[in-house]
Parts: C-alpha cells; structure tokens; sequence
C-alpha cells in the first residue's frame, strides 16, 4: 500500500521552519483526507497540519516540542491504491484531459504537455576549455602572449612607460594562453635580478620609430649593381661625394619621375609627397640620425656634395637644426660601411620606402665581348617597402631604375 | 482678499511683461472662501493651501515677500529658486509647500495633526484647500478616510469652481453634490457660498471651530467660478457662459464690496484708499524681490540629503 | 539565537525605548504584530505609539512626512515592498524633495518587506530598491545580515533623511545570530564579506548568501572570490568596489532585482567609468530574468540568481 508522506507546510511567505505542538492521532489511527493530524507553531500562530489522504497514519517522525524546515517529512499515513490515484499521489505522470483546453489564452497545451512541469535545473557549463565567443563578447581565443592585453594591465604597462613589444618574450598563463597581470610582475621581478643599465634617449627614440614602423607588412627586394662606373666618377670629383649620396641622387630622379612610389596609404586615399626631399642615415653614438636634403630630384649631385657633408659632419656631432631632419619621404642607408653585403632595413615610420647599399666586393664578371670573365665591382643594392602601398613589381622597376641612373654616374 | 487680488494681478502683469518664469496661478473669484480659511486659523494651526489660496496665505500670516520672491526666483526666497511660484511654504510655521500631485498635501496635515497628538498640543487645527478635481484622486479618498479614522482635527476646504483645468463637473464626479461624500467617510458636511465672504466667513468660522473642540474632520464644499484662466497661460475659453450669469459666476470681491457698502461699514472713498495702500505695498513687495540676486547654480550645493556625508554627488564625473 | 526578523523587532523596540519621538504605522502591526510578526508584543509594550491604519498606502505615507515635519521619527511599515508603489506619490514626490525645497529634514524610516520566497508571486516578491534609489533625497538600505538588520534600522531611525528599509522576507527566520551587535559600519560604508584574489563579487541582500555559496563551491577548484555586501544601495560604496576590482581585475555584480537600470547597472557603470583600468575582464552582472517574479518554486528558484547560477556565471566571468 502506498505511504503517502505527511509533510510541514509553508505557514507564512517567510516561515523557514515550525515547532510541533501536539498529535491530533496517534500512530495507528485511521484518519480521513484532509483532516487535522497534529497542530504546528510558527512565531504567525498555531495551525494544523493536514492528511494528504484517508487512511492509517502507520509512523509519526516528528517530535513534540522540535522544529522542522518547511517540506520535512513529518509522517506518513497508508492509503489505498484507489486513494492514491483518486488524489494524484501515486506519482504517475497526468494523462491528455480535458482541462488542459481550458489553460488560458497564452498558454499553448502543447507546450505545456512537452516541459514538464516540475523542471529539472538547468544543465550547469563544462568548466575548462574556451569557446570562441562568450555572451556576445569576445575571447581572445588566440591571444597567446601579449596580443591581448586587458585594460588593467595597458593601465599598468603605462605607467612604467612599457609597450607590448617589450613583453614579447612572455609566454602568458592566462585564458588561452593570454598575458595576465601575474605573468606581468613576476617578468618585471624577475627583471630586477639582471644587471639593468639606462637607454640613451636615442635608443628610446630609435626604438619608438621602429615599433611603429613594424606596424606595417614591410618588404624587401634587393639586386646587385656593378658599381666601377660610380666608383671612378667619384674618384675624379672634387670634393669627393659620399657614396650614399649617388644612392640618393638616384633615388631622387627615379621619385621625381613618379612621386607616388613614395605616397604613403592612409585609409583608401594615397598621400603623395609635396616635394622630393630624401634622408639619409647618418650613425651617431647610440642611434641613428636622418638629415634630409630638399628638393634633391632638382639639384645635381655636385652641389650637394658641400650641403650632404656639412649635414653628416653636424648629425655625428647631433648639432642638427630642426629644419634639416623631418619631412623626408624616403631614405638612403648605406649599410655597406658596415662592410655589410646585404639587409633589410626598415622605412622610418613616416616613409614608405628605404634604399639600401651593401659593400662592393670584386668579383668574376662575364664579359659577352671577349668571351670571358673580367673582374667587376659589385654592390648589392635594396629596397625596403610598405606593401600595402607597393607590391614586388613596383618596387623591382624603381630599383632597376635606380640602377640605370647609378650605371651613367656623370648623368647624376 | 484685496492685497490678494491686487498682488495676483501685479504677477499676472508681469508675467505677461516677460519678468516671470514658469507659471502664474491666480486665485480670482476665490478670494473669499480662501481669506476665510485662513482668518479662521489661528498661531499653531496648520494650512496647506493650493495653487489659489494668496488671500488665505496672506490671512494665515505668509509674508508678501515670501510670494514675491518665489514668483520672482529671488535666492533669498523661502524656496531659494529649487521651486517657484505657488509650491511655496514655511512648514515650520505650519504653512505647507505643495507638490503638484492633487490631494497629497491632506495625509501630511493629517500627520502633522498625529503629531500633535503625540506631543500632547490641543486645540490646534489644520486646514488643507482642494478642488473640485481633486475629490477624484486616491490622495483625497485615503487621507480623508485617515482623518475620519483617527478622528484627526482636519478641515478640508473644497472650492467647487465648476472646472478642473478644463474638465467640467459631468466628467469629474457623478454625485448630486460634493459634500455628500461627508456622509460617506463619516465626517460632518458643510456647504457654502463661495462668492459670498460673509458666508465663507461663518461657514468656515464653523467648521474650524468644530475640529477644533474634537468633533473629527470637517467636509466643507464652496461653490463659485474660476474667473481667470487655469493659469496666466490659459484663455480659459471652455467656460460656458452660462454660469457667469448665475449667482456662484459673481466676483466674490464685489459681492464683499457692495455688503460693505450696504451695511455702511466703509464708503466707496475709503475703498479706493484701501485699493491704493494695496498697491502701494505689492509695489514694495515686487521692487524688493526685483532687485534681490537670482540663484546662483556655482554658489547651489546641489545636496538633496540634510546629510551631507551620505550625499553622492556625481559619480564618475571628475 | 536571534532572527533577522527579530533582530527588526528588537530594533523597533530599542528606538522605541529609547526616543520618544519615534512611533510605528502600518497596517496590521498593533494587537496582530504584522504579516510577519515584526511588531510582535510591541503595541502591548508602547500603548498608543504602534498604530494599525487602514489600507492606505499614500496616506500612510503623507502623515508620515507630516509628521517627521512636526519632530516625529515616524517608522512605517509598508506590509510588502510590493505595495509601496500605492504610496510612491508621497516618497518620491514629497519626502525626498522635502529637505531639498524647503530646508526641513523628513526623518522617515519605511520598512519594505522585499525580496521572493517560494510561492510569494508577482506581488509579494518584488525588490523596489532601484526604484527608490533612482529618486534624489532618499537613503536605500538592504541589510543582509541580522547584525546589519538591527544596527542599520536603528541608523535609519536615527537618520534626518528618509530611508527606505529593504528588509529581505526570506532571510526572516532563515537567518540567524548568536547575539546583537554593540557597534557597526555606519551607514553608506560595503562589508568585504569575503576575501579573494580572483574575482569580485558585489552583492547585497539575500544574494550574498547565494554568492557567499558560489564563492565557497568555487574555492574548491581552486578559485578564491572576494565578496562585498554593499549594505547601502544609496548611498553606494564605489571605493570598496574599486577597491576590490583593483585587486582582483574582475567584477560580477549580482542582484536579485530585476536587470534594466538597477543596482548592478549602477556599480558596473561606475567601475567602468571610474574603474576600466584595473579591469582583466568585461564587467559582468548577474540579475533576476526579466519577467514578473513567478509563483511556483521551480520557476521562482530559476527566475532570480542562485549560487549555482552566480558560480556558472564567475566561471565564465574568470575564462575572460
């Protein structure tokens, strides 16, 4: 027979719990449906508690004078099969009725027949793992290191005057694999135990341009050049012009042929120069200076001979005058004094382009004319891009263009 | 009743000349029923008029100031430019500042009246002006079923000016008379003139005296016309002629003036000088609160708490 | 032991005892000691000053600023917070502009029995606080300790301004104290209910036992989650919060109110505005569904933030 549970009932909104105060029935005793079984004190009143059904309440658990939370089982009476049903208490699911067509407008009787009532809670999320998007909000699911970085801890790269690029080196701890603000202090403790020395303002400065450049998809193209031709013009001028200066004299006629090789793409509108003044890298202590000469696409190459000198002499001496640095849309490095061969230097960050000399070196030519090698001069020469502004071709025409115009020195 | 009539008119001049902001309510053919309220208080008493009590205020003892620098927004009114006009008040002395909401000012005398119940004052009254619109609200329901509840000395004067804003009585109410719903909250009813001081006198006089020696609240329902507009900015036209032919369209000024004429207690010579020292003083009045310095937002301590410790400020502003 | 419910009686009675000026209004409170008892025995003790009134919100409300204008500390209470939009008129309009149009303090206490318990329903349940704390001129209290539910209704008695008592019905004899306290935190200071590194969770009311839980099931994976109990809605704590959100860089506001415009609105907004840089992750905020509170438990115990529902939310919150 089913033993049906006699429970503590809600007695108030707020009531948590109620005191048993006395036994209308002893244990054994028939009773009817609905029928006060015992009496319950809550700090409200006194009330009696219910059968849920007729028949014998077979135990009594509570106890006289305890206290028992709202929905404790306090008893239980047996019924018959045929009460059970007759009161819903056998704990079978409710069959189609004809009460469901009676549920008020808005509650659709299919809806109500396919969730359950009695809802279970709902499922709880796997932990670990990270899903692409969140809520609406972005994960950085692929934020290993530094590319992702909270605002806390921007705020407190800031304050130490740091930029990503200096975190590059950490692999982060935190949701897939970003830097979190541990992994951050513990770098800069563990930075503490290493000799530390101070960065001259240049470097600073240098370090800044070059961050920012680096923003950009920079390319390089490079082809070596006979440079004998160049070589003995320049030994037969007086004074003698820089090396780097033919570079730039080259790279002048070649942008006043088509200035918006150096434009620089800002949105979806290209920026051409205003006029054709090119840089060049002068080295000075721990940095890099670049003094401009204006207008150089109209000037001849001996008469910038005297102008290029003075400005490399105050750049080394860092006496430039503010007029004499800026404003140049491209530069000439010549890497070559290094005795370096070949690199890949990268534009300033105003710049769109940067052309490179390496060292000469003497090497085996062959010669159509007399059928055999002849020892030749040769330098390779480079060209740095932005390549959202240029692609390789661009860029290979204008360096074969430069190195037509460096072929014919006396032209320059 | 005069000094009121002529200092609304003074506002009502100067709202058309442009000095006024915001609205101007005149309380024109109510001056008697008003002034007899407040004639009726006493020193102690509470009164908590509504948007046409300038005789009642001024007969309850309100400076003429008080309502020239709140109609002006002088800084050194009582409400300091934070309000303006008719929402005006002292409740120290008693005198409740209204808030626009219809039958809300009826519960805080109720209150006030508790309290002196509490602190053992006897004998005190208090007196709270409605009108015909308000007898509609929940407001009017709730506090006057508290007063009768607790037995409160209130006496809440209905002027039944025949309209609401617009609304006329057919579409405010649909007993015969308001001062049956008396019977209804168990409260003694009294019905009066409202064009007619000597009545309004006696009438009130009444009924303040009743609530007075702890007979519970007091209904009493005045019948007039709104002789202006709802406020300065309302021509009023819905007014149906038909009622400024009946005896309650009468200006309650005229009727005073004539009853004072007839009975000899003033000649028409003595009128005029009346009129004039009213002027002369509402000329003062207004001067004054001219000349006195607006609000100044810099000097304002924008604080809504007599705490100011747990006052917020403007968060996230720096 | 005591009961949050009877930590308010005996807060009543204290100020009662101790202030002749103080006197209680409300329906049912007299002879009967209220819907929930909370003015037990104290008509018996203090005749004439626990008044039953009719079922007038509105008025309830009027003669109390009147009253509180005559030198009264009135203490009403509203027999659920429910109800107390029929006197809204009167809080809003006139006690909390009181002070700022005329100069004259309304010491009002209104008690709102706040808050869902299974089976309570739409209008027995609600939490008004964000719409009182909306209005300038009104002190919003939402003591969830018996502690804080003694000493803070006896601040708010104390207090010149109107407060507005959010007392949770279902901490009413679910929670209990050893004893009353002798001190506290004073009005408009939050409580670190927990400390942690990981997250924060600010909260008031009967979510910081749901959030205290969360934090205690998350600890054993290994999370430690700094809890605030915000005490006073208005005025709110924004120190503390930042405070907190400084050490952790990750906030979950969490309230059992309803989401649009409310309290956790209010603190994200202010930890954004005043907080963005101590931030690791997108400010995050937990509030009841928004739809009427629902009568049947099931629905009920899913439509407002549970510990499981907060725990799930401050997994999310510390994956960000």
């Amino acid at each position: 027979m089913p033993r049906i549970p006699i429970v503590m009932p809600q007695l108030g909104e707020s009531i948590a719990e109620a005191t048993i105060v006395a036994y209308n029935i002893v244990a054994g005793d028939e009773v009817e449906c609905d029928q006060d079984v015992l009496e319950v004190e809550t700090q409200k009143a006194v009330m009696g508690v219910t059968s849920p059904c007729s028949g014998r309440v077979v135990e009594w658990i509570a106890q006289i004078q305890s206290s028992y939370a709202v929905g404790e089982t306090l008893g239980f009476v047996e019924c018959s099969e045929e009460e059970a049903r007759r009161l819903g208490l056998d704990g079978v699911p409710p069959e189609p009725s004809p009460m469901r067509e009676s549920l008020p407008h808005g509650f659709s009787p299919a809806d109500a027949a396919a969730a359950p009532f009695l809802q279970s809670p709902p499922p709880q999320k796997p932990g670990g793992g990270v899903a692409p998007t969140l809520r609406g909000l972005p994960v950085p699911a692929h934020a290993s290191g530094a590319s992702f970085l909270s605002p806390r801890l921007k705020a407190r790269m800031a304050e130490l005057g740091l930029h990503a690029a200096d975190l590059a080196g950490i692999a982060g701890s935190g949701a897939a694999g970003r830097l979190t603000i541990e992994d951050f202090e513990k770098f800069l403790s563990q930075l503490d135990q290493q000799q530390l020395s101070q960065a001259s303002s240049m470097r600073v400065a240098v370090a800044d341009a070059m961050r920012r450049s680096w923003t950009r998809p920079i390319a390089t193209v490079g082809m070596p050049l006979v440079i004998d031709p160049l070589l003995a013009h320049r030994k037969n001028s007086t004074p003698k012009p820089g090396p780097a200066l033919y570079g730039l004299r080259a790279l002048a006629i070649a942008l006043g042929e088509n200035s918006a090789l150096a434009g620089r793409l800002i949105g979806d509108k290209i920026v051409h120069p205003r006029s054709i003044d090119v840089g060049f890298a002068v080295e000075a202590e721990d940095g890099v200076l670049v003094p401009v000469l204006r207008n150089a696409d109209r000037t001849p190459l001996n008469a910038l001979v005297l102008r290029y000198n003075e400005l490399v002499d105050l750049a080394r001496r860092r006496r430039l005058p503010a007029d004499a640095t800026g404003g140049s849309i491209a530069t000439v490095t010549n890497f070559g004094s290094f005795g370096l061969e070949w690199a890949t230097p990268i534009p300033l960050p105003e710049q769109t382009l940067v052309l490179g000399m390496g060292a000469g070196r003497v090497v085996p030519r062959w010669d159509a004319a007399s059928a055999s090698f002849l020892p030749a001069t040769e330098a390779h020469f480079t060209l740095s891009f932005d390549h959202r502004v240029l692609d390789g071709g661009g860029a290979g025409r204008l360096l074969v263009r430069i190195a037509e115009l460096l072929a014919t020195p006396e032209g320059l | 009743m005069l000094l009121a009539r002529v200092a609304e008119e003074k506002i009502a001049s100067l709202f058309r000349g442009g000095r006024i902001t915001g609205g101007v309510f005149l309380g024109k053919g109510q001056e008697a029923i008003s002034v007899a309220t407040g004639i009726a208080l006493k020193e102690g008493d509470i009164f908590a008029p509504l948007i046409r009590d300038q005789a009642g205020r001024l007969a309850f003892g309100e400076s003429l100031l008080d309502f020239t620098l709140t109609y002006l927004g002088a800084r050194s009114g009582p409400m300091r430019g934070r309000d303006g006009n008719v929402h005006r008040g002292r409740p120290r002395d008693g005198l409740l500042p209204m808030i626009s909401h219809l039958g809300a000012m009826v519960s805080v005398v109720n209150g006030m009246l508790l309290a002196h119940r509490f602190q053992g004052k006897t004998g005190t009254v208090g007196a709270a002006s409605l009108g015909d619109g308000a007898t509609s609200t929940g407001a009017f329901h709730e506090s006057l079923n508290q007063a009768a509840v607790e037995k409160l000395p209130l006496v809440l004067v209905v002027t039944n000016n025949q309209y609401a804003y617009s609304t006329p009585n057919d579409r405010q109410f649909a007993c015969a008379d308001l001062v049956d719903k008396a019977i209804g909250y168990g409260v003694n009813g009294h019905s009066v003139d409202g064009t007619d001081l000597a009545a309004c006198l006696q009438v009130i006089g009444d009924a303040v005296r009743t609530a007075r020696e702890g007979n519970g609240p007091q209904l009493v329902v005045a019948s007039n016309l709104r002789l202006a507009g709802h406020g300065e900015h309302d021509d009023s036209h819905y007014i149906s002629s038909h009622f400024k032919k009946l005896p309650l369209g009468r200006d309650c000024i005229e009727v005073a003036q004539s009853h004072l004429l007839r009975n000899g207690w003033a000649d028409a010579p003595s009128l005029e000088v009346w009129a004039r020292e009213c002027a002369v003083q509402v000329d003062e009045a207004v001067a004054f609160a001219l000349r006195e310095p607006a609000p100044d937002p810099a000097l304002e301590e924008w604080c809504a708490l007599s705490h100011r410790h747990l006052a917020e400020g403007n968060p996230g502003k720096p | 032991m005591i009961t949050y419910l009877e930590a308010i009686r005996e807060a009543q009675r204290k100020a009662l005892e101790n202030d002749p000026r103080v006197y209680l209004y409300g329906q049912d409170i007299g002879l009967f000691g209220g819907a929930f008892k909370a003015t037990k025995s104290l008509a018996q003790s203090f005749p004439g000053r626990v008044i039953d009134s009719p079922i007038c919100e509105d008025a309830m409300m009027g003669s109390a600023i009147g009253a509180a204008l005559q030198g009264m500390r009135p203490v009403i209470e509203m027999q659920f917070a429910d109800f107390s939009t029929v006197g809204f008129n009167q809080i809003v309009n006139q006690a909390a502009t009181m002070f700022w149009r005329t100069g004259e303090s309304c010491p009002i206490t209104v008690r709102l029995p706040s808050g869902g318990t299974p089976g309570s329903g739409p209008f027995h349940s609600q939490n008004l606080e964000a719409l009182y704390a909306h209005y300038p001129g009104l002190i919003i209290l939402t003591p969830a300790t018996v502690e804080d539910a003694y000493s803070m209704l006896l601040e708010a008695i104390a207090l010149d301004d109107p407060v507005i008592f959010c007392e949770h019905k279902y901490l009413y004899y679910h929670l209990k104290a050893e004893s009353l306290p002798e001190t506290a935190l004073p009005v408009g200071k939050a409580r670190i209910a927990r400390t942690g590194r990981d997250a924060t969770v600010v909260t008031y009311s009967a979510m910081l036992h749901e959030a205290l839980a969360a934090a205690e099931e998350l600890a054993t994976q290994g999370w430690e989650i700094e809890i605030i109990d915000l005490r006073s809605i208005k005025p709110l704590d924004t120190d503390t919060v930042l405070a907190s959100v400084a050490r952790t860089g990750r906030i979950l506001a969490v309230g059992e109110a309803w989401p649009w415009g409310g309290v956790t609105a209010e603190v994200l907004a202010r930890v954004a505005t005043d907080g963005f840089n101590l931030l690791d992750a997108p400010p995050m905020r937990l509030n009841s569904k928004d739809t009427p509170v629902p009568f049947h438990p099931n629905l009920w115990g899913t439509h407002r933030p549970t510990a499981s529902t907060i725990a799930n939310a401050l997994r999310d919150l510390l994956r960000l």
